[in-house]
């Protein structure tokens, strides 16, 4: 009998070309990207780059249009480091969404304390872009962001607005005194002196493990329920789709239930 | 669904005909007779070959999830879809562990997102299973209440096999040889579905668990080294890279297994390792066969084939950790 073979053309492992229409650096090792991809998705999904040859990445993204889509990338290992290498008008592989967003639906009406860590600041951009483009279904706005220093600070051109309308506070942990953007010392500092507690609050957190960590505390101090906080998880992914088993926190998929979840999914389960 | 007999003095010129029109995989025995015998699943060529008495040391797993499967080819930014050999495979002598393995692998590669590789090869697939009557020192599958998952499965009669059709794909095929079979409703009963089994999982609720201090038991012993990974009809994870050729242009992207033991299974850029510690990871397997399948899929994840228990070169008897809770701390 002879060998029949079929070729598989709709496979969800196979990713499709976008331009790169603009190339932005932001700090010295990090940038960010608009590509040409009209996608519909909501804030705090992610998409997987692909560089044939080198690999592929999920990223989050840190816009919130149907028109584009926005990509802040840190220069951390191989396939970060060669996306770093991308120009404007080139052409990247790409797939998703992926992932969970924040239930923005749910928390119409409410307050919302957002706090951001370093790189964790980007898939909170969206979510501020979110809020801005239908803001009067929700309340009050409250942004932290911390970095290590000024030099670090992410999106520079959207600090002002930030700051007039959204109320932003910046903090910077490595320098030894407060500068005009923002104070001295971690976010978690910011958050312990401003939040107050509210029954209709609901807080975002992302960024470094540890910073999860200490602001979910601090809050959880203050008052603030487990189903009042919402954590951004990271794992290594292949898939995105539940099937490679990578991002898996005892029994979650970061792909597929993250990566945002709510804090009692995952506050007892650190080591996995 | 119906019933036929098939006398035993048949069953060769049966598989002989199977073959001569079908590609047949079924069970065969390794250096026959030595110590180290193994028995694996394989293409056959004739039914002298097949070797049903016990069941085999690796899973059938690999026919449908490859050991490598090509995602697609590229050069450069160009993409190529890639083919699939999709022959028509009739796989004999399958246990009912490995039946149930099949049947989660479609929950993983089917539902949600429907892997075309996987879905190629099961459609290609016609599914006959044989009954154990007794399983071995480390079968364990009547802890769990697994299913009728065939097109067909024979059952031992003594002088013949009963054998039970579970799908129109099964009925069809025995249409095609029906000189050799005989409708036969009731050959098999109620009494002869039971295995008998030396092993009990006796808790299967272990959510309360996770953090408690027995699991070090096993963790302490664990080489880290996949085995159990490697032998267990569900385990499904992989890894996902790109395979370069000389010209640094074109290659292929590529999935293979992956195993949760190793350190390496969660290091991400940076060299942060999210699962670091040993005894983490040796719950986190567990878990996901016991708890976390159950909690998504409404079913248990492990089919107590007990292969992982057997080729763990630490010799982990992960069930009698588990049964110790009860006693301990239930």
């Amino acid at each position: 009998m002879t060998t029949q073979e079929q070729i598989i053309k709709d496979s969800p492992y196979k990713p499709i070309l976008v331009k790169v229409l603009s190339y932005n650096r932001e700090t010295s090792d990090t940038f960010t990207i608009k590509l040409d991809w009209s996608l519909k998705h909501e804030p705090g999904q992610f998409v997987f780059c692909s560089l044939p040859g080198i690999g592929e990445a999920p990223i989050s993204i840190c816009s919130s249009s149907d028109k584009y889509i926005e990509l802040n990338i840190r220069e951390v290992g191989n396939m970060t480091n060669k996306l770093a290498e991308l120009k404007e008008g080139d052409e990247l592989l790409v797939r998703g969404p992926y992932g969970k967003s924040y239930p923005m639906e749910k928390f119409m009406g409410k307050n919302l304390v957002i706090v951001g860590g370093g790189s964790g600041v980007a898939p909170l951009k969206g979510v501020v872009e979110f809020i801005n483009n239908s803001r009067d279904d929700y309340n009050d706005v409250q942004l932290f962001f911390g970095f290590r220093s000024p030099d670090d600070l992410l999106f520079k051109y959207r600090i002002d607005d930030w700051k007039n309308n959204l109320g932003l506070k910046l903090s910077f942990d490595k320098v030894s005194e407060p500068t005009d953007l923002g104070e001295q010392g971690f976010v978690t500092q910011l958050v312990q002196e401003d939040v107050e507690f509210d029954e209709n609050s609901i807080a975002f957190i992302c960024g470094p493990p540890i910073m999860i960590e200490k602001t979910a505390e601090i809050l959880s101090k203050k008052g603030f329920k487990d189903e009042q906080i919402y954590i951004s998880a990271e794992r290594l992914m292949y898939c995105g789709m539940g099937k490679c088993g990578r991002c898996m926190i005892h029994g979650k998929y970061t792909c597929l239930d993250g990566a945002v979840f709510r804090y009692d999914e995952l506050k007892d389960y650190k080591d996995d | 669904m119906g019933q036929y007999l098939l006398k035993k003095v048949d069953f060769e010129k049966f598989v002989n005909s199977v073959i001569k029109s079908h590609s047949l995989v079924a069970p065969v025995e390794s250096h026959s007779g030595k110590k180290h015998s193994k028995s694996y699943f394989t293409k056959i060529k004739d039914a002298s070959e097949i070797f049903l008495d016990k069941k085999t040391h690796y899973p059938i797993k690999g026919f449908f999830f490859h050991p490598e499967e090509t995602l697609f080819e590229f050069d450069c930014n160009k993409i190529k879809d890639p083919n699939i050999d999709t022959t028509p495979i009739v796989y004999f002598g399958v246990r009912r562990c490995d039946l149930n393995g099949i049947m989660h692998q479609d929950i993983v590669f089917l539902e949600e997102h429907e892997d075309p590789f996987y879905n190629a090869r099961r459609d290609a697939a016609l599914l006959i299973g044989y009954h154990c009557k007794e399983g071995d020192d480390y079968c364990f599958c009547n802890s769990f209440e697994l299913k009728d998952f065939y097109d067909l499965m024979f059952y031992d009669k003594g002088d013949n096999y009963g054998v039970e059709v579970g799908s129109e794909k099964g009925e069809e095929f025995l249409k095609e040889f029906s000189d050799f079979f005989v409708e036969s409703e009731g050959i098999v009963t109620e009494e002869d579905k039971k295995i008998i089994n030396k092993k009990e999982l006796k808790n299967l609720d272990i959510k309360d668990y996770y953090h408690s201090e027995t699991w070090k038991k096993g963790a302490d012993k664990c080489l880290s080294c996949g085995a159990c990974n490697f032998l267990c009809v569900n385990c499904h994870c992989f890894d996902i890279s790109d395979d370069v050729n000389f010209d640094l242009k074109t290659g292929k992207r590529v999935r293979k297994p992956a195993s949760c033991q190793l350190r390496s299974f969660t290091r991400v850029a940076g060299e942060h390792i999210f699962r670091d510690s040993k005894l983490a990871r040796f719950k986190h397997r567990i878990y996901h066969q016991i708890q976390y399948f159950k909690d998504r899929h409404d079913e248990v994840f492990c089919t107590g084939c007990g292969r992982c228990i057997e080729g763990c070169p630490a010799k982990i008897d992960w069930v009698e950790i588990i049964n110790e809770f009860k006693k301990i701390e239930g």
